[in-house]
């Protein structure tokens, strides 16, 4: 089974099982880790933003065009972000690290 | 557009790179959008306000058209100064992290050299590279400057002095492979030479409305969405423009310039023919009254709307006090002690004193052959008085 780590705005560090097959918003959800993914894995509110570890970010598969909009309108994008919901855990990703950025803007409310 | 002839005070208008007359069918195409279709473009409730961005939208996809860019890749902005600000700020602090290096030309307009002045001091290393005598930048001197954290390359399409193209195309191509944004101010280029941001793997471009017989108060930023360049905002407010650029849209501005763009992709190949063929006439009309007419910059490529001289002997300064039928810009800065030599010129190079002497001309839509026969023997008269020989009938 793989392992995914979150580390939070505080700076601590949870790490949980990460089944293969799910996207990191459900996993979040399944572990209690505060992602309010508002629009529920729609690419319409922007709230499961995600700051992806430098070392694993070359390795996940290239955000889409519309995942692309959506990070634009997130707070505090960075070259690294992605939505959580996009990203599908594989085995290969197994230890993959992203930290929850301080806040977020449901672009769903804008 | 003036009227000018030996009697009138009009002076013969030869300052085209300073700024250019709105083209009356800009004009006509802004009127309406000031005090009829006066909407908000971003009130989308009524039809006041989705008449104006409609509009808008028709703009911005002739902007993107005139540059091969997609619509949605144009921001509109206050001007050229304003889009080149936000390139280079925008871009650099948002890429803070991991790169902390910018590269730009010492023959760059103020507002980019001042930029990256203000970077410099956020923490920020700049190389400033010298072009080489013809005003060009040699791309593998470019090369031999980036860094493994070298966030951003800033090399303008059409300089503002001298008018030489740089090569846009091999500067892109060894941006891209390198890892690095490469910026570019077409405020002298667009609408005057073919521009395709994709072809020349450009990710920022920058251009201005006055330069283009559009409005005066209004201009764009390109910015690549395939991949996609973030940038820092300047502006926080309503969100407008994707986030890039808060602020209610001046509709009429906005027009004007979508229609300046329309009517330069148009007439563009045209334009230029003829503006080569009067900057032909002018050096050879120069030439055949004058000894010694010193072209600074590459005569090739460059812009033909643009001629940049200097007559050695003489201080530009004191040459265009002699010439008050022509309208002229010497492209240096006064200081009230002293008249400092043009800083493009210097970085070709060139001598003080040639780099003070260095006169632009600058030939556009409206210049007429009677001005450019007119204006050249005006100019030849006047360099010979200065340089104490008598104006001679021709010869």
């Amino acid at each position: 089974m793989p392992k995914m780590v979150f580390i939070k705005p505080d700076g601590s560090r949870q790490e949980v099982e990460a089944p293969a097959g799910l996207s990191i918003l459900e996993i979040a959800h399944r572990n209690g880790i505060d992602i309010e993914g508002a629009c529920e894995g729609q690419m319409a509110c922007a709230t499961c933003h995600v700051i992806v570890d430098a070392e694993w970010d070359p390795r996940l598969p290239e955000p889409s065009e519309d995942e692309e909009d959506m990070l634009d309108l997130a707070i505090g994008v960075t070259e690294t972000s992605r939505l959580g919901c996009q990203i599908v855990v594989t085995e290969a990703l197994d230890g993959l690290t992203v930290r929850l950025p301080a806040e977020t803007r449901n672009m769903l409310l804008v | 557009m003036s009227d000018a002839s030996a009697d009138t005070a009009l002076p013969i208008f030869l300052d085209y790179q300073a700024t250019t007359p709105t083209d009356p069918r800009v004009v006509e195409a802004m009127l309406p959008y000031f005090n009829e279709h006066f909407g908000n473009p971003h009130s989308v409730h009524h039809l006041y306000g989705r008449d104006a961005s409609d509009a808008v939208e028709r703009a911005r996809a002739d902007i993107a058209a005139l540059i091969g860019a997609e619509a949605r890749e144009v921001v509109f902005t206050s001007g050229a100064t304003e889009s080149n600000n936000l390139a280079i700020k925008g871009a650099c602090r948002f890429l803070r992290d991991r790169k902390r290096h910018l590269i730009t030309l010492a023959s760059e307009h103020k507002c980019v050299l001042e930029s990256a002045r203000r970077m410099e001091a956020e923490g920020y290393r700049v190389t400033l590279l010298d072009p080489g005598p013809d005003g060009l930048l040699d791309p593998a001197r470019l090369a031999a400057a980036i860094e493994a954290d070298t966030a951003l390359v800033s090399v303008m399409a059409v300089n503002n002095e001298i008018g030489v193209i740089q090569p846009l195309a091999e500067i892109g191509a060894l941006c891209r492979e390198r890892g690095v944004l490469f910026h570019s101010d077409a405020a002298q280029a667009a609408g005057k030479i073919p521009l395709d941001v994709n072809a020349m793997a450009i990710d920022l471009l920058s251009l201005s409305g006055h330069k283009m017989y559009g409005p005066k108060g209004i201009g764009a930023l390109y910015v690549r969405r395939r991949p996609r360049v973030r940038l820092e905002p300047l502006f926080d407010g309503g969100g407008q423009e994707r986030g890039h650029r808060s602020g209610t849209l001046p509709a009429p501005l906005c027009v004007g310039l979508g229609k300046a763009a329309e009517i330069a992709l148009g007439e563009m190949a045209a334009e230029s023919e003829r503006l080569a063929r009067f900057n032909a006439r002018f050096r050879t009309l120069l030439s055949e009254g004058l000894e010694d007419v010193q072209v600074n910059g590459a005569l090739d490529p460059r812009f033909p709307g643009n001629l940049n001289v200097s007559f050695p002997g003489l201080e530009a300064e004191a040459l265009i006090a002699a010439l008050p039928a022509l309208a002229v810009s010497t492209g240096s800065a006064c200081t009230s002690a002293s008249v400092e030599p043009s800083y493009v010129l210097r970085s070709l190079g060139l001598p003080d004193a040639r780099a003070r002497g260095g006169l632009r001309i600058g030939f556009g839509r409206f210049t007429t052959v009677d001005e450019i026969e007119r204006a050249a023997a005006i100019l030849v008269a006047a360099v010979r008085r200065l340089r104490g020989q008598a104006s001679a009938a021709a010869e």
